[in-house]
């Protein structure tokens, strides 16, 4: 299976794929976006199985992106990891068809919980 | 009897509290930097800081959340999150990268901790020491020691001054 990570950060990706693997989720192939545009992008172009995005990010924010992916009729599961987890942002990621929001910081436990509900682990 | 609060007591008020930066600040670096050792705070060492990287908030409450590192405490940080060894070259864009992801989760707490809505800025790194706006308070400082190198962590509340603005030396 294939997952996109979108972050800004390349340090915030190297992160997130580290912690993918602490979490159970080793053996599945990664792409990785450095922004919205990016990531509708390589949805569209590469059609992962489950999108991890920061939601703060140049060109595009992760819910624009969101916005745009859902609107071109995929249904690719969505879960935001951001520095933001105020309920104001968990219910605005949920009314734009995310599935989940990990606030930053986060560890592997976080993303197993997260993440088995739309993946299984890795063989 | 109700006594009311000048405007400087207000902006302190309505702004986050040392303690809970603290404990947030610890959370952050605990979970990311941890295996490194504590972060140690109350330990202002009054030290010239090579960079800082800030993130803003603006809406209900106005302030801005920087970190101060030395180039040193840098370095170990982007090597400590990339999970690089020491052998191993850095570029300035790697410090940049680092340090700004660090504020940006601090800062991105610190917004939780303010009320009313509020939009948290892409952060911004700079050479040398945070410059606030002369329209700016601080509201916290936490003079912080990790793995034998000092840092600074602060909380400046109040609409900056649009000329006295940082010039940032990279935006992410």
């Amino acid at each position: 299976m294939k997952i996109l990570v979108a972050d800004d950060s390349r340090v915030m990706r190297q992160i997130v794929i580290r912690t993918l693997r602490q979490a159970g989720f080793a053996g599945h192939d990664v792409v990785e976006a450095e922004n919205g545009r990016q990531a509708v992008e390589l949805v569209r172009s590469e059609g992962p199985d489950l999108v991890l995005s920061d939601w703060n990010m140049p060109e595009m924010s992760g819910l624009d992106a969101l916005s745009v992916i859902r609107a071109s009729g995929s249904r690719v599961p969505f879960g935001f990891v951001t520095s933001e987890g105020t309920e104001d942002m968990r219910a605005r990621a949920a009314a734009a068809g995310a599935q989940f929001l990990i606030a930053k910081p986060f560890t592997p436990e976080v993303f197993a919980a997260q993440l088995s509900t739309v993946l299984p682990p890795a063989p | 009897m109700i006594l009311a609060m000048n405007g400087e007591q207000a902006l302190v008020a309505a702004s986050p509290k040392p303690t809970d930066v603290r404990k947030l600040t610890q959370e952050v670096w605990g979970t990311f930097l941890g295996e490194h050792g504590p972060l140690e705070v109350g330990t202002d060492l009054g030290f010239a800081p090579d960079w800082s990287a800030s993130v803003s908030v603006k809406g209900e409450w106005n302030g801005v959340v920087a970190l101060e590192m030395t180039t040193s405490g840098a370095q170990r940080l982007t090597r400590s999150m990339l999970g690089l060894e020491t052998s191993e070259e850095l570029v300035d864009g790697d410090l940049v990268d680092a340090i700004g992801e660090m504020v940006n989760m601090i800062g991105g707490n610190v917004k939780g901790l303010v009320r009313g809505p509020c939009r948290l800025s892409l952060p911004l790194v700079a050479a040398g020491r945070f410059a606030h706006g002369s329209g700016q308070r601080e509201v916290v400082r936490l003079g912080c020691t990790w793995a034998a190198e000092p840092l600074a962590i602060t909380v400046h509340a109040g609409r900056p001054a649009k000329s006295l603005t940082t010039r940032p030396l990279e935006a992410r």
